[in-house]
């Protein structure tokens, strides 16, 4: 095991490298660099924007830019940003936060809701309440997440005319005032009270594609773990219905639902960045649609440089839960 | 006895029938397949006579109606009689109470809608010209009233034509990125597979002899091998056996070009590198650099290295999916939306983007597919006759696999539309005068969050177009899969 988890890792470091010398080639793709922004500012001169170029090392070729980046990287220095004259970590740090906050409430809320709806539809299985539920599922799929978001805050707005205050926020984070105090001035229990209601709508909307595809997968578990000979032999032997369905058949079907939960976050990530920038929730996305308008490199770089390790490690735990649960996946 | 001779005739109809056929009545069998595909036709057409349905040309726009609420269609005049459907002249004011613009209709004199008019002309179908419309008036053309069934947008043009022109664009994009990104991943994914375990050489370096061991064991006749044993000469010599001496030798050239090329490529990166650092990461670099270069020295010289090229095709896809697909998605198309391009570039742009983003999972299916396939009876019985490796590949696996093709494609779809709306959505896809969904969808929240409470047209109609066919592939998808699945026949 342990022999599979170090090669496991040594196999991840050429697939980081890889992907953040592709973006790093994408990058280079546009015309100009950010320095060229500074060109039409009558405050700079010509000399001050050359001097600029050879500080951030834009005037090398981009093989040394790259090198030179990943060794800044390695030493936990993700560069400068030009548009917000200070680090990046320290630009990048609130945004990630603030992304985790909704990819981990959104994790939270598919496995809440999907798990007991794929139990309810396996156990009734073609009855009114499954196709009902598989109904809702084909359309949580379908629904594009920015529509889907829009659509929730046309419905806060609704709310809002209808009973005259704010039910639900219109879009955002935080509010600007929590009982008249500053938020930051707020007790900090109020201060994530209030960040989690404002999340209430971009976790449904981010959550809800998630929801309905593990809905499916959870139901096909247990429709197949039904069918085993020791339910059966369970049921033969006269144990009570509830101990069969809970103990026999939801126990082996959760299994490899759980343990995926790494693989969700790819398609979470994306689903939530779409989100991020409909309901102005200040997460990573944003930050990095800003950052591709002005070319700021480094804030790009950094953000997919996070955030493919994130993904990596995501990925990594799933393999690694999903080996140790089910012996019959071996460690080739 | 004619009634013996029917009922034969039945029974061999029903046993022989093809695997297609087969398919087709599983496909039929399925509950929403048919309103899904009916709903895509329906789609697919309306977008083709975009500029028949649509009373207005795509670009037209009035400056002063901006984000002016869907035409009323009056059936009953002021006093209640029943006449011709019309419309009243709609004009824009401004409340001088609350400042907001408002919009009121002139019922003085109606303009009634008739059906199939002669309004602006345009080019069926790109060369036909034509002026011929589903429905409109004199009053469209010259302009004294105006019909915008479902409003307008930003720039006062009428959003139901607009839908039917950016169909095209939503509607198509996805098929032409799949067939393209098919097109990798089956070529890629059929390579990877096909030729997984066996090694390409990425170089062969020109002094590269035989381990000292492997020649002590061969006693004195040793020295004499230690030429006829160089890589050079046995890679030749292999090729001979093969008869494909001129593709060894491109191989060669292509292996050395590339080779120095990367050298030259580390020496100018340490340059650089070197020139602008101080202290320990000075010091690294120099024994990274220094390592790096010696090893490829080496292996210019000396050295042997191969890839599995399967490996190599692989790893490329891992890397594509290590990068969060949003973030792929937005760095390409924003690094691109830099250059000022004509609409017709940027579809195909996007196009290939989407194609270049998604086309290491099918490859992925296309090689697991490839590896079980390669192994069968009827592959080694082609190879027995005589096939070649491509001949195997291209005319006896890939088609073998064409079942998990279609269904793989279609499932893939309405990733397509979601991602090209996505894009287009966040303004870095398709981008005005041209219109696609995701685009008109993107107006509506523009002027703010309160934006969508006063126009919800430009949120609802673009938006159920995007969802509606997603919504009918899914279920397309979901059908040919029930469908075309070989292990469905069992049951």
């Amino acid at each position: 095991m342990t022999a599979y988890i170090i090669r496991r890792f040594i196999h991840l470091i050429p697939t980081f490298l890889g992907a953040t010398f592709l973006a790093f080639l994408i990058i280079q793709l546009a015309p100009g660099d950010f320095v060229t922004r500074l060109e039409m500012d009558p405050s700079y001169n010509h000399e001050q924007i050359e001097n600029l170029r050879h500080l951030f090392g834009l005037d090398q070729p981009f093989t040394v830019q790259y090198a030179k980046w990943l060794s800044g990287f390695l030493k936990g220095y993700l560069g400068i940003s030009l548009s917000y004259q200070t680090d990046v970590w320290q630009v990048i740090k609130p945004r990630l936060l603030n992304s985790l906050v909704l990819v981990t409430l959104s994790i939270l809320f598919i496995y809440v809701v999907s798990i007991p709806i794929g139990i309810y539809s396996a156990l009734h299985q073609y009855s009114w309440g499954d196709r009902f539920w598989t109904t809702v599922a084909f359309i949580g799929l379908a629904i594009p997440n920015f529509f889907f978001a829009l659509l929730m805050l046309y419905f806060a707005l609704y709310l809002k005319d209808v009973f005259g205050h704010e039910i639900f926020p219109i879009g955002g984070m935080r509010s600007l005032y929590i009982a008249g105090l500053d938020f930051y001035s707020a007790p900090k229990w109020r201060q994530w009270l209030d960040i989690l209601w404002h999340a209430v709508l971009p976790v449904i909307v981010s959550g809800t594609s998630g929801t309905a595809g593990l809905t499916r997968v959870m139901r096909t578990q247990m429709l197949e773990t039904k069918m085993q000979d020791y339910v059966r032999t369970a049921r033969a032997k006269g144990l009570p219905e509830r101990v069969v369905i809970y103990k026999h058949i939801l126990r082996n079907a959760i299994i490899p639902i759980i343990a995926s939960i790494g693989f969700l976050l790819p398609d979470l990530f994306g689903g939530a960045g779409l989100v991020e920038v409909v309901m102005g929730w200040p997460g990573l996305t944003p930050l990095m649609l800003d950052a591709l308008f002005s070319i700021d490199v480094y804030i790009i770089m950094g953000s997919i440089a996070i955030s493919v390790v994130l993904l990596m490690i995501g990925n990594l735990l799933s393999d690694l839960l999903l080996a140790w649960v089910d012996p019959r996946i071996r460690y080739s | 006895m004619a009634e013996d001779k029917t009922n034969l005739l039945e029974g061999l109809g029903e046993h022989s029938l093809s695997h297609w056929q087969k398919a087709w009545l599983r496909f039929r069998r399925h509950p929403f397949a048919r309103w899904a595909g009916s709903i895509l036709i329906i789609l697919y057409l309306m977008a083709l006579f975009a500029d028949f349905i649509g009373p207005y040309p795509e670009a037209k726009s009035f400056r002063k109606l901006q984000f002016a609420p869907p035409t009323a269609i009056h059936f009953k005049t002021e006093t209640g009689k029943l006449v011709r459907p019309y419309v009243c002249k709609v004009k824009r004011t401004r409340n001088l109470q609350t400042f907001k613009l408002e919009f009121k209709q002139d019922c003085n004199k109606h303009y009634p809608i008739y059906f199939l008019v002669h309004g602006f002309p345009y080019k069926f179908l790109g060369f036909i010209p034509m002026d011929l419309h589903l429905f409109g008036g004199p009053w469209v053309m010259s302009g004294k009233a105006h019909i915008f069934l479902w409003g307008t947008d930003d720039f006062g043009r009428d959003l139901f034509s607009r839908i039917w022109f950016g169909g095209r664009i939503s509607l198509t994009i996805g098929i032409l990125a799949s067939m393209v990104a098919l097109l990798l991943g089956i070529t890629l994914g059929g390579i990877s597979g096909y030729f997984a375990g066996q090694e390409m050489h990425l170089i062969r370096g020109f002094l590269h002899f035989p381990s000292r061991s492997e020649l002590a064991s061969e006693g004195a006749a040793a020295f004499r091998r230690v030429f006829s044993e160089s890589s050079l000469v046995r890679g030749w010599r292999n090729a001979v056996y093969e008869g494909q001496v001129s593709g060894y030798i491109v191989g060669l050239v292509f292996q050395y070009a590339f080779w120095i090329l990367s050298i030259v490529v580390v020496v100018i990166t340490m340059k650089g590198f070197l020139s602008i650092s101080t202290g320990l990461e000075l010091a690294v670099a120099i024994l990274v650099f220094g390592g790096l270069l010696l090893y490829m020295f080496w292996a210019l010289v000396f050295g042997e290295l191969a890839v599995d090229i399967d490996e190599l095709i692989m790893r490329s896809t891992e890397v594509l999916a290590a990068i969060p697909g949003l973030f792929l998605l937005i760095i390409l198309s924003g690094m691109l939306a830099k250059y000022d391009l004509p609409s017709a570039t940027r579809f195909m742009l996007v196009l290939s983007i989407l194609a270049f983003v998604s086309w290491g999972g099918l490859a992925r299916t296309v090689r697991g597919f490839v590896l079980q396939l390669r192994e069968m009876d009827y592959a080694q019985a082609a190879r027995a006759l005589g096939a070649g490796d491509w001949r195997i590949l291209f005319r006896h696996l890939l088609p073998g696999i064409l079942g998990y093709l279609i269904i793989v494609v279609s499932l893939a779809m309405p990733g397509y539309i979601l991602a090209e709306s996505s894009l287009s959505f966040l303004g870095l896809g398709i981008q005005d005068p041209a219109s696609s969904w995701g685009l008109l969808l993107s107006k509506a929240q523009q002027g703010g969050m309160t934006a969508l409470r006063d126009r919800p047209w430009l949120l609802f109609f673009p938006g159920f177009f995007i969802f509606v066919s997603i919504l009918a592939y899914n279920y397309l998808g979901d059908a040919l899969r029930d469908a075309l699945d070989p292990r469905a026949e069992q049951h």
